[in-house]
């Protein structure tokens, strides 16, 4: 390219300053607004759409079990579309905003509420009551969480539960015993003194420390409210705990952060999955997590890593059978026959069964449960064993869907609790401010 | 230009060539061929940009969340935002301090890096082509990503300072810091202003310079005295074109804060909460709000701009004036 000689060329007008400011002031309009497109498709016969979030064994293992639908179900097709979660919940949004949702969808807990209330899902009340979707070997009270105002919008697919993996050997150096399902908070924060008091350090030659900082997941404070008989939510509108419960959880956290007991804050904050959360990266000795995601622990950390309860108030567990995810039927399905056939199918098929194994958590149908936990070994049986075993000791019934705002709650939860752990706000403070919020989006 | 003499403004219709009397109506008729060639650009700006505008508006004034008709609140959303949401403000600041820190810094950078390559005689092209590149990366979520690995716990940045004998940890996992580590993917992608500056420095005649050297100036005087002044409307053009865009920085916190605008919000940008309350939280009323807010924002200070300009930015076709 020549080089223009000097002079050639004029200084920018007045004129053209003023056209690329507004050109550029237009875009800060349309700036974030994207939408996401479908597929369409044809096919005699019916056709039906199904669409769910995960991972690439759980699309392998979900195709596998569609196709074995569509091969019993002659002139049936089913399409199916997959994504990661981020993308599939925004795609479901625009689908439903758009005027509808695919005729048989995954849905998140989170969901459940909201699609329902907009009139998005088909309720299956009636259908249940035929039979045309056999709940039989589900357990009553863990149907009831697809349910909203009172009637069956969704049913779960998989049952998942809250638990805490910690590093045996490590517990086992400073002198601690086996976390049993009635050990308490107390029990954990006196275990985490022991470990720090360890002296042990870090790979990169920090030092170690008891536990992943639980004060910014709304999990850990759900699990800790109803150890002691309290609940997120009261109702579809309103709280269920007060800034009282809140201050009180956030300070305990607080406190064991500053004794040095739990994570340094700016590696909770740093934490986006199990290998750059503080456990994983050498800094702690146990997090809280899902039973789903926990066989990824010991293969990270090793075969010392194990499964144990959340800690208690009292005896009383406040962890619970929480849906991993939920099928729900598309309001305006034009074939809502074959769509609830095909969720009967993935639920209580037992070849189907076979095939989905454990790939969204403990499968709800007892039958099929069982058959395929004979199959499991190493951490997946030991997750299976765990959900046994706390059924066993008893568990109180799980709270029915949350409410429409409970998204932006919870990631405002541990946003919150950030500006606690960067000395920005008093645990009281934070809290106040995380109420406010909250109401704020239950109102709307 | 030159040829004005009646001592009034130059304006656009004076440099229209006079046309003939007789030739008025068949020009009115040719018109219609330009309308055609337009209509493509004009379908899109009424489909694509006017409609959307007049919709957000409308929307601003709802609570509507994807699901249930948009449903009419008057101004609540702009009563809600300017008193009752804290982190609304916290997002007004953050913003505001970025552009504030990192809108200077990327133009002096790139000044300062113009003027190097105008120095530069053979291989000019090839310098100015390698320093143009950041600009064509930046924008993209992997340099984002890239960039949290380089400031994150353990990442290169850290070992860098830390082996000079400064420690400050993972800068992205800091409120203090983070939000540097945005300022500095900024200052990185300071190409497209330099190529700016640098046909700007360009079209300063050598003679004013060769004639300040023989009275004497030295280098900082001939900076302040030739290159600064000769170079205002283009410093005026970056500054408000790179102002308009900080306001509306996006994908570099977006990535770099894994979506949150954390630390305890200390990256949470405008249009990240605008972002966040749109789509995480099914707000649209409440984000098309907010996207009015900040053309109004954005377009007041771009006025302030334009009002100050006339004292200090000197256009070369106002000679005389």
């Amino acid at each position: 390219m020549p080089e223009p000689r000097s002079g050639e060329r004029r200084l920018p007008a007045r004129r053209a300053v003023l056209a690329s400011a507004a050109v550029g002031l237009s875009s800060a309009l349309t700036a974030g607004l994207s939408g996401c497109s479908t597929a369409s498709g044809k096919g005699g016969g019916v056709s039906l759409t199904f669409a769910w979030w995960g991972n690439d064994d759980r699309a392998a293992r979900t195709e596998k079990a569609v196709r074995l639908f569509e091969k019993e179900h002659p002139g049936v097709t089913v399409r199916t579309s997959n994504a990661e979660f981020g993308a599939y919940k925004q795609k479901l949004a625009t689908q439903a905003a758009g005027g509808g949702i695919p005729d048989v969808a995954q849905l998140d807990y989170r969901q459940v509420s909201q699609y329902a209330g907009g009139g998005a899902l088909l309720s299956l009340g009636d259908i249940i009551e035929k039979q045309q979707i056999r709940t039989s070997e589900m357990d009553k009270s863990f149907l009831r969480t697809g349910s909203y105002e009172g009637e069956q919008y969704a049913v779960p697919m998989g049952r998942g539960i809250t638990g805490y993996a910690y590093d045996a050997a490590i517990y086992k150096k400073a002198g601690i015993p086996t976390p049993q399902p009635s050990w308490t908070w107390q029990d954990w924060a006196e275990a985490n003194r022991k470990i720090a008091a360890l002296g042990l350090k870090s790979p990169d030659g920090r030092p170690l420390t008891g536990c992943n900082d639980g004060g910014g997941n709304e999990d850990v404070f759900e699990d800790w409210l109803r150890g002691r008989g309290g609940r997120l939510y009261a109702s579809q509108t309103r709280l269920g705990f007060t800034e009282d419960d809140l201050t009180e959880f956030w300070t305990f956290c607080d406190r064991l952060r500053k004794d040095g007991s739990v994570a340094a804050a700016r590696d909770s904050t740093q934490a986006k999955s199990t290998e750059t959360s503080p456990m994983g990266r050498g800094l702690a000795a146990a997090d809280f997590t899902w039973d789903a995601p926990f066989p990824g622990y010991p293969a990270l950390l090793g075969d010392d890593v194990h499964y144990a309860p959340v800690p208690t108030t009292g005896g009383r567990q406040g962890a619970y059978f929480k849906p991993s995810m939920l099928l729900g039927v598309g309001a305006h399905t034009a074939h809502p026959k074959e769509a609830v056939a095909l969720v009967d199918f993935l639920l209580n098929d037992p070849r189907a069964g076979d095939i989905l194994s454990f790939t969204r958590s403990t499968p709800p149908n007892r039958k099929i449960a069982a058959r395929v936990a004979a199959t499991l070994e190493g951490a997946e049986r030991e997750i299976y064993d765990y959900a046994q075993k706390l059924e066993k000791y008893g568990l109180d019934a799980p709270p029915t869907a949350p409410p429409k705002g409970d998204i932006p709650v919870q990631i405002a939860f541990g946003r919150a609790y950030q500006r606690v752990m960067f000395e920005q706000a008093t645990p009281r403070q934070a809290a106040r401010e995380l109420i406010d919020e909250a109401n704020r989006e239950l109102r709307s | 230009m030159s040829t004005v003499t009646t001592g009034a403004p130059p304006r656009a219709d004076d440099t229209t060539p006079p046309r003939p009397a007789s030739g008025r109506r068949p020009r009115r008729e040719r018109q219609w061929p330009a309308y055609v060639f337009l209509s493509p650009w004009m379908i899109g700006a009424l489909v694509l940009t006017l409609i959307p505008m007049a919709v957000s508006l409308y929307l601003s004034f709802t609570d509507y969340n994807l699901f249930d008709p948009p449903h009419w609140v008057g101004l609540r959303n702009y009563t809600e935002m300017l008193t009752e949401d804290p982190r609304y403000w916290r997002s007004v600041g953050t913003t505001l301090l970025y552009v504030v820190i990192a809108v200077p810094l990327k133009l002096a950078f790139a000044l300062g890096v113009a003027m190097l390559l105008r120095s530069l005689g053979r291989g000019r092209a090839f310098y100015r082509s390698a320093f143009y590149a950041p600009s064509l990366l930046g924008a993209s979520m992997t340099i984002a990503l890239v960039w949290r690995a380089l400031f994150n716990d353990g990442g290169s940045v850290t070992h860098v300072l830390d082996a000079v004998g400064i420690h400050t940890g993972g800068w992205i996992g800091n409120p203090d810091l983070a939000v540097y580590a945005v300022v500095l993917l900024t200052v990185w992608q300071f190409g497209a202003p330099m190529v700016i500056f640098l046909a700007g420095l360009q079209q300063i005649s050598p003679d004013l310079y060769e004639a300040a050297a023989l009275d004497g100036a030295g280098r900082w005087r001939q900076f302040v005295s030739i290159t600064v002044p000769m170079l205002s409307p283009v410093v005026f053009f970056n500054l408000v074109l790179e102002m308009i865009q900080s306001f509306q920085v996006f994908t570099p916190a977006f990535a770099i804060s894994g979506g949150d605008g954390g630390p305890a919000d200390s990256t949470l940008f405008y249009t990240l909460y605008l972002y966040e309350r749109g789509f995480t939280a099914s707000h649209m009323g409440y984000a098309a709000a907010m996207a009015w807010m900040l053309l109004i924002a954005v377009g007041v200070i771009t006025l302030i701009l334009f009002r100050t300009s006339r004292s200090w930015v000197f256009y070369a076709d106002e000679e005389g004036r």
